[in-house]
């Protein structure tokens, strides 16, 4: 069985790119596989099925947006909100009835005026404002024979949309512990690392003021951020207004290579990962963290809601998130027995969930399915109508529901 | 209590899997409980047809039979246990294994097409949803334990099944090795014909038949055999038992086995068993130097452990009682009472 293979790929940087580079040599040992070449839109041919991985941004993930609307496949969904990746490919286009249409189907005629409101530049860009409301994931669900999600609230999300093709949740894929090595030391009791691109929906600005309040009591507390700064975060006026401006319990470092952040992680107490809003996405930074067997405290939303309470703390976005996140930070900070206990729980998901052979496993699990699912459910259905209607049941009868409902128990169908 | 032990049936075959099957509802009966053997024909070729035929079992209503209920039902082998039951006991004997471990070997059956991955695919979904809703799962072999943990992250405990009762007993150890197998492939015989060929002092009998006889029988001409390697074909119980008593050692290394009966029959014999590292559930009991010898799977390492045996009577003597000592502790009575106790909820 052969597969035809979309994805952003390094040396392109990106989290998905990235995620392709660690699931295809492992993918291979199961299935074959031919990666399409970036930019074209049609599929490799003689292959059985085709495999879309989309994420939000339309520079990397346009071209295979439109492979997908020319063949369709399984689409691996690596966040659920797609607004940026849609307004790239309309209005960045000049196409602006098609962002209407997508924001007609996401929202209705609310939805259609508020597009128009956008194109006419009377409200700011909802892809900046609001995304959460507007997925815009439509323009995909409707191209999918079948979903690849990383969590529960993607699959819930796609389902309330109206999707009803298979849907398959396989875990994001753990990258191998690399030898870390040694770097620049970072000391403190404990060490608390933020790392990242550091933005709003990251809640730096929450984090920032529950640091503080975690250092009066502890002074040794020590909070690494390390990763580009968005403009609109405006990190220095508020460490300023916290009075944590050149202070040594804030260690800050810039965008950081990949050796640099696993030494960092590795050289942490605690791991924080925040969002809100979610737009549905992982977390590499977090995967990274359980794979060291670092705590983390996370934000109660999304994919990150879904981490076992025994690896992850988690702090409800909104009034007492402050106090909420004070309170978990100075909980671990008290207790490295619990710190413990926690990285080896966050150790050990990543280990039986994340493991790298099985999420190729599953792929080549649900490939499979996609590639030959219907036929095969097909036949096994045709046999069961077949003897059924020899023996005089009849289409609609309770004798018929009776073996629907036992064919759907052995998820043949499924 | 009334329990239904389920089994399928390939009709003209009869093996391992039935004995069990057919042995336990005895042992149930003898308990007092009200059992009975429920069994469905199953055909598992070509394309789909295993998936309508393991379909079958869940057409089946065993809630009740003739008015009264079955307070619980038994699955064993594949497809017996996607039987529908509120309380569904398995011992497992084995899955699908060509959907599993043979898959892509030459004993697979599933080729490279969609389809044939894809029916693959509905028999391991199937296995999840029909072992999952056991209220127990126990497995009939560390190995098959291990396998079912593997495909389908489902815990089994290991139930061993005891040897049919033969008339078991050691006369002498002579100066033969007994191969006691089915004549297949996987089964490996000719592991222990190419050591024969390679030590002139080894004498061997192979009783059993199967497809791949007349192959064995060629390797053994070829290697000027005959008169140090008889096959015996299929024997009554009366000829197994004497074989047992009076061989100097068993040698089973079918590959990667789900149980494997002989060893067990060997040692209430008290023979030492031969066997390889890759065997599978025969290493839940044969262990190394202790109940015998496990080796690579060579013909020269076969060789190797015949020839010490054979210079070593005592200490195939102690093996073996050794080996009487692990048969002896299983017993049917505990394993039906584990099971009974599984559906009562204990």
């Amino acid at each position: 069985m052969k597969v035809a293979y979309h994805s952003p790929l390094p040396p392109e940087r990106s989290g998905i790119a990235d995620y392709s580079a660690l699931l295809l040599p492992e993918l291979r040992r199961h299935v074959e596989v031919e990666v399409a070449r970036g930019g074209r839109r049609r599929a490799p041919r003689g292959t059985d099925v085709a495999l879309y991985h989309v994420g939000n941004d339309p520079e990397a993930h346009g071209w295979i947006l439109e492979a997908l609307r020319r063949r369709p496949g399984v689409v691996v969904l690596h966040e659920y909100v797609l607004h940026h990746l849609v307004a790239g490919m309309t209005l960045a286009r000049r196409d602006v009835a098609q962002y209407l249409a997508a924001m007609e189907r996401e929202a209705g005629l609310p939805g259609r005026l508020l597009a128009l409101g956008v194109v006419d530049g009377c409200i700011p860009p909802l892809w900046e404002t609001r995304p959460e409301d507007f997925a815009l994931a439509g323009i995909v669900l409707d191209a999918a024979t079948g979903l690849i999600v990383h969590s529960r609230y993607v699959e819930e999300r796609a389902r309330e949309a109206g999707y009803e093709g298979p849907v398959w949740r396989i875990p994001h894929p753990a990258w191998p512990r690399p030898d870390v090595g040694a770097g620049a030391p970072v000391e403190g009791d404990p060490v608390i690392a933020c790392l990242g691109h550091l933005n709003p929906s990251k809640r730096v600005p929450q984090l920032l003021e529950a640091f503080a309040r975690v250092r009066e009591a502890r002074p040794q507390a020590r909070l690494v951020l390390a990763g580009a700064v968005a403009p609109r975060l405006d990190l220095d006026a508020r460490l300023r207004r916290l009075g944590l401006d050149g202070d040594p319990s804030v260690v800050r470092e810039g965008y950081v290579d990949e050796a640099r952040l696993w030494q960092l992680l590795d050289a942490c107490d605690v791991c924080v990962s925040l969002r809100s809003p979610t737009m549905g996405e992982t977390s590499g930074i977090a995967l990274r963290a359980l794979s060291l067997g670092r705590p983390l405290v996370v934000s109660d939303v999304g994919w990150f809601a879904e981490l076992p309470d025994e690896a992850a703390l988690k702090v409800r976005p909104g009034e007492r998130e402050v106090e909420e996140l004070a309170a978990a930070l100075d909980r671990l900070a008290a207790s490295p027995e619990e710190r413990a206990r926690m990285g080896e729980a966050a150790r050990a998901h990543a280990e039986r969930e994340h493991a790298l052979p099985r999420v190729a496993e599953l792929y080549a699990a649900a490939l499979e399915e996609a590639a030959g699912g219907r036929a095969v459910a097909d036949a096994v259905l045709a046999e069961v109508a077949g003897a059924a209607a020899e023996v005089g049941i009849e289409p609609g009868s309770a004798e018929a529901a009776e073996l629907g409902a036992r064919v759907r128990e052995a998820r043949i169908g499924d | 209590m009334r329990v239904a032990v389920c089994s399928p049936q390939v009709p003209f075959a009869r093996g391992g899997a039935e004995f069990l099957a057919e042995r336990l509802t005895q042992e149930l009966r003898e308990l007092g409980h009200d059992a009975d053997l429920v069994t469905v024909p199953f055909k598992w070729y070509p394309g789909t047809r295993v998936l309508s035929q393991a379909l079958l079992w869940r057409l089946l209503d065993l809630d009740e039979a003739d008015g009264r209920p079955i307070d619980l039902v038994v699955g064993t082998k594949f497809p017996s246990y996607v039987v529908r039951h509120p309380n569904k006991v398995v011992w497992l004997v084995h899955q699908f294994r060509q959907a599993y471990e043979l898959d892509r070997t030459e004993l697979g059956q599933f080729g490279d097409a969609p389809e044939d991955r894809a029916t693959r695919r509905a028999i391991h979904r199937l296995d999840r949803q029909a072992l999952g809703e056991a209220r127990r799962l126990f497995a009939i072999s560390s190995n098959v334990a291990g396998r079912l943990r593997r495909t389908t992250e489902l815990d089994a405990e290991v139930l061993l099944p005891p040897p049919q009762e033969l008339p078991y007993r050691c006369e002498t150890y002579g100066d033969f090795v007994l191969s006691v197998n089915r004549l297949d492939r996987a089964k490996r015989i000719d592991l222990l014909l190419e050591a024969a060929a390679a030590r002139e002092a080894l004498r061997c009998v192979i009783v059993g038949d199967g497809p791949d006889r007349e192959r064995l029988e060629g390797i053994a001409r070829a290697h000027g055999l005959d008169g140090r390697v008889r096959f015996a074909g299929r024997v009554d119980e009366a000829e197994l038992a004497s074989l047992y008593g009076r061989c100097l050692a068993v040698f089973y290394a079918p590959y990667d086995e789900d149980f494997g009966i002989v060893p067990y029959e060997a040692f209430m014999a008290e023979k030492p068993v031969i066997t390889t590292h890759d065997a599978g559930g025969p290493l839940d009991v044969v262990a190394d130097r202790r109940t015998g010898l496990v080796c690579e799977p060579r013909a020269e390492a076969v060789a190797e452990a015949c020839a010490y045996l054979l210079a070593h009577p005592d200490e195939a003597r102690a093996w073996g009682s050794a080996g009487r000592e692990v048969a002896q502790r299983l017993s049917w009575r505990d394993a039906a009472e584990r099971i009974v106790d599984a559906g009562s909820g204990a």
